[in-house]
């Protein structure tokens, strides 16, 4: 008995009894942006729980948006919204998602790794991703292996564990700093 | 940085196309290129329709209505991105702690002090002897203490701010003569280019806090009053020391503007279009000057610390990180 207790403390047990619609009584979410923050900038993380608005007119995010839009503009319009996670598209029964650059490809291919996992998990369905590069004209076959399973579940509490917080991690300068939307905010 | 468009004259603004328009009443069309828009400013008797506010709330672009007499009567608000219950909730928390309340009422009363200083300092050097105004400043600065009641703080806010204008006495020129300050109506020219640029001060401080989702009525320093965005007078005052008088001691001094600039009209000193004009070229403009930032390391505008000054409170108030008001370090 005492185990059912804390697995329902267990924040992965939460997210998934939270996705499949179970009552819960503290129910929590993880976004794929959510995931790809915790490993770009856990300060990032905590402002985008709190929904401490961006600067949408920050170039990068801008740009982002419009890669998103115009490389995939006749399927991607419509992103497949299934409940937190949010796909860029579906190409072969693969699950694609679009990234301006290559730049911070590890966080990346953890979102994608986050959302073969929320699939399988939650929807029972077993999908291979593809990280998909079109201004660069680079793709990359991402599998949800046992090991990327168990870094999707680690991450998940670690995130937890930084959203509860009261107050965000302290400011890191890091060298992508400049192009963060959340910058100004960061550092004002 | 994208930068106000102010509207004088009567007629109609529209949405052409994918830009603004707007058509005076004697048949001249001006366009404005929206992209680059951070608000527009009415100030003569407008039209608009909803395509309009459509097409404002698409573009992040705020309007801000004023009336009679130069008065602030109101904004049309972009609703994007500005919904943030959470930040609601946080910002009348500190409201209703009174010793957070407090803290955050004398950063603004030692903030405004700072800045006030920072224009007496600056004529103090140039052939004016305010030494006297500066200690008068310095000790309004020293009595803030965190003991202190609201109220208190607002009493030594007030007394620096009088202590304060005497540098308008003793920088302008005669005919610019304060004899205190009076406002509803502004009985003289100096007092009617101080309301003028206070609202414009005001309203450029609803855009900023509206643009963070923190709610322009819940105040700190001011009491949240009904019918008016208290939290701009807040961070306003702040502000007005750097941006409404400079420009005033500016334009004055330089003559250009003078005392044709203003009519009389029922126990009020108006400025005319004309000086409207002036008054506002030049406020604009100091709007864009720019100032290098030092935690940002990079130059922003004077209208952006602004937006930055929104940014810190809603920072201070979700993340808890400390709040250090505006203070002119250049």
């Amino acid at each position: 008995m005492s185990g059912e207790c804390n697995d329902q403390q267990d924040p992965v047990n939460r997210l998934l009894a939270t996705a499949r619609g179970d009552a819960v009584a503290n129910p929590f979410r993880v976004t794929g942006v959510m995931m790809q923050y915790y490993y770009v900038c856990q300060r990032e993380l905590w402002f985008a729980s709190r929904n401490l608005e961006i600067d949408r007119e920050n170039s990068a995010i801008v740009r982002g948006t419009r890669v998103d839009d115009s490389s995939y503009g006749d399927r991607g319009e419509e992103n497949l919204r299934l409940g937190m996670i949010s796909l860029d598209l579906l190409e072969d029964g693969r699950v694609v998602e679009v990234k301006p650059s290559s730049a911070l490809t590890e966080p990346a291919r953890m979102q994608l790794s986050y959302y073969l996992w929320y699939l399988d998990r939650v929807a029972g369905v077993e999908r291979d991703g593809v990280l998909a590069h079109p201004t660069e004209r680079r793709r990359e076959d991402v599998e949800l292996t046992p090991e990327r399973a168990k870094k999707v579940e680690d991450a998940i509490r670690k995130i937890h564990e930084i959203v509860s917080d009261e107050s965000p991690p302290e400011p890191e300068e890091k060298p992508f700093c400049d192009s963060c939307a959340y910058h100004d905010l960061c550092w004002c | 940085m994208d930068r106000n468009y102010h509207v004088f004259s009567d007629g109609r603004i529209e949405r052409k196309d994918d830009t603004l328009r707007v058509v005076t009443d004697d048949g001249e069309k001006k366009h404005i290129p929206i992209e680059h828009a951070e608000a527009v400013f009415l100030h003569g008797q407008i039209d608009y329709n909803t395509r309009l506010i459509g097409f404002l709330n698409d573009h992040g672009v705020a309007a801000h209505v004023f009336g009679w007499n130069d008065r602030y009567s109101g904004s049309l608000m972009p609703e994007r991105g500005q919904t943030s219950g959470r930040t609601l909730v946080e910002q009348v928390r500190a409201y209703d702690d009174p010793d957070h309340r407090r803290d955050l009422a004398a950063s603004f009363v030692a903030g405004s002090i700072h800045n006030m200083r920072a224009n007496v300092t600056y004529y103090n050097g140039r052939g004016h002897d305010l030494s006297r105004v500066i200690t008068d400043l310095d000790n309004a600065s020293e009595r803030i203490s965190s003991g202190m009641r609201v109220e208190e703080l607002l009493g030594v806010e007030a007394t620096a701010r009088r202590a304060y204008y005497q540098t308008f006495d003793a920088v302008l020129p005669e005919a610019f003569a304060l004899e205190g300050r009076e406002y509803n109506p502004p009985p003289n020219p100096v007092n009617s280019l101080i309301s003028f640029g206070n609202a414009l001060v005001y309203a450029n401080c609803v855009s900023a806090i509206r643009a963070t989702a923190l709610d322009p009525a819940v105040s700190y320093l001011h009491e949240p009053g009904e019918r008016r965005y208290s939290l701009s007078l807040d961070l306003a005052d702040l502000f007005k020391p750097l941006l409404a008088d400079r420009v005033l001691f500016r334009l004055v001094n330089r003559k250009q503007i003078t005392t044709d600039d203003f009519r009389q009209e029922v126990g009020a000193c108006l400025l005319t279009e004309d000086g409207r004009t002036t008054y506002t070229r030049a406020f604009e403009e100091t709007l864009e000057e720019t100032v290098e930032h030092p935690n940002l390391k990079r130059k922003v505008s004077y209208q952006y610390l602004l937006r930055l000054e929104a940014y810190k409170l809603k920072k201070h108030l979700v993340a808890g990180e400390p709040y250090e008001p505006f203070k002119k370090w250049w």
